[in-house]
Order: C-alpha cells, then structure tokens, then sequence
C-alpha cells in the first residue's frame, strides 16, 4: 500500500487508504481499503470497489461481494480450489452468514464457485496468478532464503496493481526507494519482481487505466493521521511525550522519537518516554510542563480513562497540557483495532470536579495538523488541559494531504514570568495567573491537588473556595473569546439548504462528497463540522443552524448514540432526533451516507444504522 | 537564592508527637547544611499526612496526587536536570497504591531521592493497615488483626534497582539528615526508608518500641554498604539484602547499599540526545517571536520522508 501509494502519488493522482486489522500479529484476515482519484484528493472510501487483490482465499471470501460489475479481481492459482471450511481464521459467525449467502446464490462455498459466479453475474475479470512461482523465480535469482516467502507476497500486490493501472516502472522505483532507503538490493529484487508479474499478466497492462491527474501539487505529503499529528507536535515545539503503548496511538511516539533531537534545526531534545503505565504518562507530562517544557501525552480510550485523576489535577493546578486522544471501539476493551467516536462524552466530562478543559477534533489530516499547534497554544495561553479528541479512523489512514502553510502559524506560550518578588502562582488579580516554570531564579512556587490559595498553600475558606473555583471555570469565557470562529465550527456546503449535515472528526470528508453527490440530484445540503467540542460553541452553532428546522438536521458520527446531537440539546435546546451512525469499528462510506440520506429523506427512518465492510 | 531557613509560615497541622515532625526537620536540616537554592529545589509529594510536608518547606513544592509523586518527579526532572527533586511519601502512597512507579523509578535510575515516612497505617483515613504492616498485628484501630502480609521495603527497592538504599529513623534526626544530604548528593534513585511512629493509629510500633529495636550498620566497623568496584556490586547487594532480612527485635538503620556504577537515566538520555542535559526540555528554543523553530522551508528538508515530489508524466 506504501508502494502504490507513494507510487501514484508521484505521478500527481490523490490516495487515501484505510488499514483494517484483527487485534493480533499474523494469522487473522487484514485488509486496505483504498481509493485513487486524478481530479482530487479523494476525501472518502466507497463500495464498491473496481480491483480486488487477494493475498489468501479467506481475501475473496470476505470480500467477493464488495466487487464492482466487470470489476477485476487478481489471486493466487493455489487459492482457487479453497473452500469456506479450509481458511480457519475466518471467525464461525462470519462463516455461517458467508455460507447463508453462497447458499442463498447458489454456491458451493469454494473460491472457485465465487468467482465463476462473480464472472458471469458480475462480468468481472480473473486474473489468478501462481504467487509461490513467481516467488520462487525470483528467490532463484536472488538465492533468497524460502522462509522470507510471506514477506515478498506483498511485492506481488502492488506489482498487480502497478500492472493493471499501467504505472510506469520509475514512479515504481522511486516509491520503493522513499520505502527502503538505501537498501538498494530490497529495490531491484521487487522491480524484478514486478517484471516477472507484468510478464505473468501481459495482456491485462492498462486495463484498470487511469485518467491522467488534475490534481496539480508539485508536493504532496503522504502521511497517516498519526504522522501528520507527529509533525504538527515537531513544529509546535513539544519537549516532552510520555505514552504507555496502545493501538492507535503508540505509532505517534514512536515517529516523535525518530524526531527527538536535530541539533542544525533547533529541533529538541523532546524527550519520548515510555512510562509504566498512563497514569505515569500523564502525570509525569504534567511535571515536565511545570518546568516549561511542552508536553504531551498520546492514547485511546482504556488508556485515557486511567489518565483521568491527573486530569483533574491538571485542571486544579491551571497546567498545560495536550492529550492526544485516538478513539477506538468500546466499552473495556471492545474493538481494539477498530475505530469509533463513542468517547465524546468521556473526552468533555471525564474527571471528578468542575474545571476549563478544551476538546478540539479534527475532520481531517490536515486538520490534525493545525489543531495540533492550536492545541499546545491554547494549553498555554489558558493554563489548561487540552484534549485532542481523534480516532483510529484518522490515525491508519494513509493520504496525500496538501504541505501545510508553516507561515500562518504562530507560537504563543501566554503570560509567563521571569522575574519576581513576591511571587503568586495562583494570583487572583486576573482569570489567567502569569506562569513560572520550576526553576525560575528567584522565584518559589507551590502546587497542590487540593484547593488552595494564591500561592498554592493548601486552604479550605470558603470565601477563597468560591474565588479560586471560580476563577478556574470562568476561563472558559475567555477561551470563547480567543478562538475564531471558523476554527469552532466549520461550516460547508449551501447557505440556505434543504438539509444540514451535523458531525465532528472523521466523518466530515465522507459528508462533504455525499453533499456534492446530492447538490448533482438537486438537494441543496450543508454539513457543520464541530471542531471545538468543548467549550461548546453555541452562538456559532445557533448561527450557523438559523435557516434550518431541526428536523432537516441529520447527524452524522461513529456511534451508538449520535451524542453529538445530545451536546447540542445540552448547549443550545436544539433537538436533532435524526441520524446516520455506524458502530461496526469500520469506517463510514459514501454510499452509506447517501443511502442514510435516503432512508431519512423519504421518511422510512430517523436513525439509520450502517453497517457494511468486512 | 540562598536561604538559612527553610521554614514556611504554613501551620503544621500533624498530631502533636507526630513522627512527621522528626522528618520535617531532618529536610530542614539537610537543605540547610546543603545550602540548597529553594527555586532550584523541588519537593514532590502524594497525599496523605506527610505528604503535607511540602507546604511547610520554603521550596518549590508540589503535592500531587495519591501514589503518583514518583512520576510527576520524573517528568519535572527529566523536563529540567538541573533541578534537585525530592520526593516525599507515606508508606500507603509509595508501596500501596504507587508501588508500580516506585520500582519503574529504580529501572530508570533516575537522581531524585525518594523519602518513605513508614508508619504501617493510612494516618489520613484513620488508621488503615498498610502495605508495611506485618501479618497479624493488631493496632488500635484496625477491627482485626492485619489479614494482609508486609512487603520489605528495603528488598523491593534493591531488587528495582535504586542505587543508594538506606534506612532511618524519624526521631535520630541528626542520623536522618545525614543519610537526606548522602542521598542528594548521589548520582541516581536513592531511596530512605524511614521508620516513623503514628502516635493516634498506630500503637504497637511506637517510639518506644523503636527506641529498644534500632540499631545502627555503621556501629559495625566492618559493615561497608558501598560497592567500590563494579564487580563488587552481587557481593555487597547480597549482603544488604541479608542486613534488610533482619526485622523484629532488631531492626538496622544506615545504609544499606550504595552502587555509584549503574548509568543514571540523565546519561542514558545523554547517549541519545547528545545535547542533554545541558540542553534540555525546559530550556529549548520553540519558539523566536511567536514563529516556530520550523519554518516552510527546513520542514520540508526535515520531513521529506513524508514529501513526496509530483513529476507528471
């Protein structure tokens, strides 16, 4: 996928891809979801697809009903005896409902009957090629070792695609080099590789042709969500990243890491440390932002929920903070490896007390990018915990993404104090007390969990109870204040629509093209994409929503219970009863919102429920 | 910022006879005879009754949460090396609820010096036994007997790692002081174990139980807790884990152990960002008048792994 990608990304196509993964190492049924587009980046996944390239039989079983009419579908020869029975990884419950459908077609539940069947019905094209010849040829050549087998299999896919799409052998090359470096041996044995499928599958070069690219980037960055949410934490200036490791977030420090110390460039040091656990991980951030270090901390949900004692620690002592919080499927452990935006709730009112807290999402990876920095800035300006609410969705998704502008954006770390006499951490003279960090000459501080008085002295007077208290809450007006309202809540599609999408995070770029496909059948549609979730952004949401009844509102989200719309109920009395959600852990499609639209549109349903993707 | 007295103007609220009182001023002490500077000195501390003790030192102080000083500690000490990072907690605290992060500290090495105030029993809530109170005793305020086993302090600490590992006791504050400025001054996660009596909760481990029980390693001429060859450090480990075996009737105070060969977390830090700790967190360079150290142009230097450059054909 990294090839391919990075392969027509050269040649100016846009990619998105999406890695879908069992909670386990080898063995269980792994796939990638991708689309390519010449016009534009691609901003969502759709079913169903024009190529499928089966590694295994259990490939074809899971997924032979995702293919296109004269869709192509390339696997292995030796797959093609296989039935349902010989791929024992494929979980019993998902077997009888395959086996229900090969019935139901008329099938013998064999690789062979699908595809015969998918021929015929489907006028898909077959190309089965013998993967462990092709391999061996190449093994022969290289005097590689047979039990490296599985790691040259990939090799094979990308080279079908290459074939089928007809990409030309340097875009090949140049993407195999940006992947293996200087391992200039790995790179000629897989363009060998290559031409020993292009050999294989003669006839079949160009037959999946592209349109020649639209796009016109010189550059493009290609990054998944946790790299683009790296990078943005390098430009921000994070110093200091704590994380215990959970899947999807623990790819995020491991690149920080990689990013730790650049001496010509000022970068760092940042120090990446792996902690015992997350309660270690977010305490020991919040030390190292006492110092005046820029911290951070990177998890998911079960990791978050042990974050939570130092999160109302941080909101008592006024201690910037960035939590950087990837959602996955719930509750305990639920659905590890899927995504999910169950955890708004948890993200806003997570923590024993009443305190400012700021949660930001993002709709996309460039998003991610500048809501990063805005993250960091708004922990210090307003001395609070910031939490970065962003899902497994965004984190596995590989895409090309416009550069960031680096000129727009700004550092600022709010009032901090060099000097001074009689120094009061917690002074009540204004809302936001001027910082020291630990260790400012001269200047002595002290910090505590319970309530206290300015200089951080524990105090239970209930007249310094209330101006402290208060004090702490009343910040959120200001953070109101300061943030633009186009980084509240974006708004999109027609000003006076027939209908208004409402969602945050990752639904936004598959609302956005359902509007499109919808303004071509006639519907005028807008969609609002909430990015600051809390404080809630009530003025600009009662602004935004003026022409719209509310029951031409659909809410959008990956969830059981659309929370959004309870949110907005919460802040502005605006009741959204009707809603396309998705809690399968797979990513929503296109087709499904548009097929919700309808569902919703035509009266049959007010929450719709979707559920495709293997 | 030098100071002569490191006493705040915060009430001590602890029960009069309070074996905290011991301890505070062994800290007062030792900060004196070390002329520690208070804004370069942090004290860290979880909850309970002697992790008050921050609010009654004239020192940065932060109190933190239940079990958790221990990591605050290491992210201000990690953030900012040059800063000298005691950590204060009671026995619940560091060998209860924070156990985990009390042995990742001796993984890590790291040179902050951890103050255990031993007294058996959660004072704060009334009395509870605690991790260090022995199978079957009965204190006054517990309904019955401890159902639960005592872990040695001492033990676990040799077994995580910690480099220096000394016991005391809180009314020898002369003894006590000594072995806090030792500690400070050692390079590396030096842990004090102190025994501390609780004059409401706890009445069988009492100052006069105490006072017939302690004995000093150092009265032994021939006892040397100090490893002064890497080689030595098996031999002189086990023999401090035979030392921290004897409990009961005669319990040792002094140091135990004292490894100034294992690499502190600082060095191994050191080997990877060549610049630490002299450059560190706390004191980089993020930002130059609002603009980022990253500009358009070295991010793209910085990030091409990420760029790809488009060449239509």
């Amino acid at each position: 996928m990294m090839i391919i990608g990075r392969a027509l990304a050269r040649r100016g196509y846009g990619f998105l891809a999406n890695r879908e993964y069992f909670s386990n190492i080898v063995g269980r049924h792994s796939y990638i979801h991708l689309r390519v587009k010449s016009d534009e980046y691609p901003r969502s996944l759709t079913y169903p697809v024009d190529l499928l390239v089966a590694m295994d039989a259990e490939t074809i079983f899971m997924h032979f009903e995702d293919v296109s009419n004269r869709g192509f579908i390339v696997c292995d020869n030796a797959s093609l005896h296989k039935t349902l029975e010989e791929a024992p990884s494929i979980e019993d419950i998902t077997r009888e409902r395959i086996k229900k459908r090969c019935n139901e077609l008329g099938l013998d539940c064999s690789v062979e009957s699908i595809l015969k069947y998918l021929a015929e019905k489907k006028k898909a094209s077959l190309i089965s090629l013998q993967y462990e010849k092709i391999i061996r040829e190449l093994f022969d050549k290289y005097k590689i070792d047979p039990r490296q087998l599985s790691r040259y299999l990939s090799g094979i896919v990308f080279s079908a695609f290459a074939v089928l799409l007809a990409l030309d052998e340097d875009s090949l090359r140049y993407a195999l080099s940006l992947h293996f470096k200087e391992r200039a041996q790995i790179v000629e044995q897989n363009m060998d590789l290559y031409r020993i499928v292009v050999r294989e599958m003669g006839g079949y070069k160009g037959a999946l042709m592209l349109a020649p690219p639209r796009i016109n980037q010189k550059k493009t960055m290609f990054v998944t969500g946790n790299d683009i949410v790296a990078i943005a934490k390098i430009v921000a200036g994070v110093r200091y990243q704590s994380y215990y490791p959970i899947t999807p977030a623990a790819d995020e420090s491991v690149l920080l890491e990689r990013y730790s110390f650049i001496e010509d460039e000022n970068i760092g040091p940042l120090l990446v440390l792996q902690t015992e656990d997350e309660i270690a991980a977010i305490t020991s951030a919040i030390g190292a932002s006492l110092t005046g270090a820029r911290s951070s901390t990177s998890t998911s949900g079960p990791g978050f929920d042990l974050m939570v004692e130092g999160l109302s620690w941080a909101g008592m002592n006024e201690v910037p903070v960035v939590i950087t919080y990837y959602q996955r499927g719930g509750p305990s452990t639920g659905q590890p490896t899927r995504g999910s935006q169950s955890d708004l709730f948890n993200a806003i009112f997570a923590g024993h007390g009443e305190f400012a807290r700021v949660v930001l999402s993002s709709g996309d990876h460039l998003e991610a990018f500048y809501d990063t920095i805005l993250a960091f800035n708004l922990a210090e300006e307003f001395q609070v915990p910031v939490i970065h609410l962003l899902d497994k969705f965004l984190a596995n998704s590989t895409a090309t993404v416009s550069l960031p502008r680096l000129d727009e954006i700004k550092i600022s770390r709010g009032a901090i104090v060099r000097e001074a006499k009689e120094y009061k951490r917690f002074s009540l003279a204004s809302l936001v007390s001027p910082r020291a960090f630990l260790g400012t000459r001269g200047v002595v501080m002290w910090y505590t969990g319970d309530e206290h008085d300015e200089y951080g002295h524990i105090v239970e007077d209930p007249e310094n109870r209330i101006a402290m208290y208060s004090k702490r809450i009343e910040k959120m007006s200001l953070i109101k204040d300061r943030v633009p309202s186009e980084q509240k809540i974006g708004i999109y599609g027609d000003r006076n629509p027939d209908y208004m999408f409402v969602g945050w995070g990752s639904v936004k770029n598959t609302v956005l093209e359902a509007i499109d496909v919808l303004r071509g059948r006639g519907i005028r549609a807008k969609y609002l994409n909430i990015k600051m979730l809390w404080p809630f952004p009530e003025r600009e949401f009662v602004e935004a929503a003026e022409n719209v009844p509310a029951d031409r509102m659909i809410v959008v989200e990956h969830s059981y219970g659309a929370n959004i719309a309870k949110l907005i109920e919460m802040n502005t009395g605006i009741s959204i009863e009707k809603s396309i959600v998705k809690f399968t852990g797979r990513p929503l499609t296109l087709k499904e919102v548009i097929e919700g639209f309808e569902l919703i549109e035509s009266g049959k349903e007010k929450k719709v429920v979707c559920r495709y993707g293997a | 910022m030098e100071r002569r007295n490191y006493r705040t103007n915060v009430w001590v609220d602890w029960c009069p006879g309070c074996g905290n009182f011991g301890i505070l001023t062994g800290i007062y002490r030792a900060l004196e005879e070390l002329s520690l500077d208070p804004d370069r000195t942090v004290i860290v501390s979880g909850i309970g009754c002697s992790s008050k003790i921050p609010h009654f030192v004239y020192a940065n102080g932060v109190h933190t949460l239940h079990g958790r000083a221990i990591p605050f500690a290491t992210g201000i000490k990690l953030a900012n090396p040059e800063l000298t990072v005691i950590v204060h907690g009671g026995d619940g605290d560091l060998l209860g609820i924070g156990a985990g992060h009390f042995v990742a500290l001796g993984r890590r090495n790291l040179d902050i010096v951890v103050i255990l105030h031993n007294n058996g029993v959660y004072g704060l809530t009334k009395g509870q036994a605690s991790p260090t109170l022995p199978l079957g005793v009965k204190t006054k305020s517990l309904v019955e007997p401890n159902i639960q086993n005592a872990f040695n302090p001492i033990m676990l600490a040799l077994a995580a790692g910690y480099t220096f590992v000394a016991r005391s006791y809180a009314f020898d504050t002369n003894h006590l002081k000594n072995i806090i400025k030792e500690a400070v001054l050692h390079k590396g996660a030096a842990f004090i174990d102190v025994l501390q009596p609780c004059v409401t909760f706890n009445d069988v481990y009492t100052a006069d139980f105490y006072r017939k029980s302690v004995y000093k390693l150092e009265d032994d001429k021939a006892w040397d807790p100090y490893v002064r060859k890497p080689e030595e450090a098996q031999e002189k480990m086990l023999r401090a884990m035979e030392k921290a075996l004897q409990q009961g009737e005669k319990i040792p105070i002094g140091r135990f152990y004292v490894n100034p060969f294992v690499s502190t977390f600082e060095e191994r830090i050191s080997q990877r960002l060549k610049a630490y700790p002299g450059l560190n967190p706390s004191n980089s360079v993020i930002e130059v008048q609002g603009e980022p150290v990253v500009n358009q142009k070295n991010f793209e230097k910085i990030f091409r792994d990420f760029i790809i450059e488009t060449q239509t054909l």
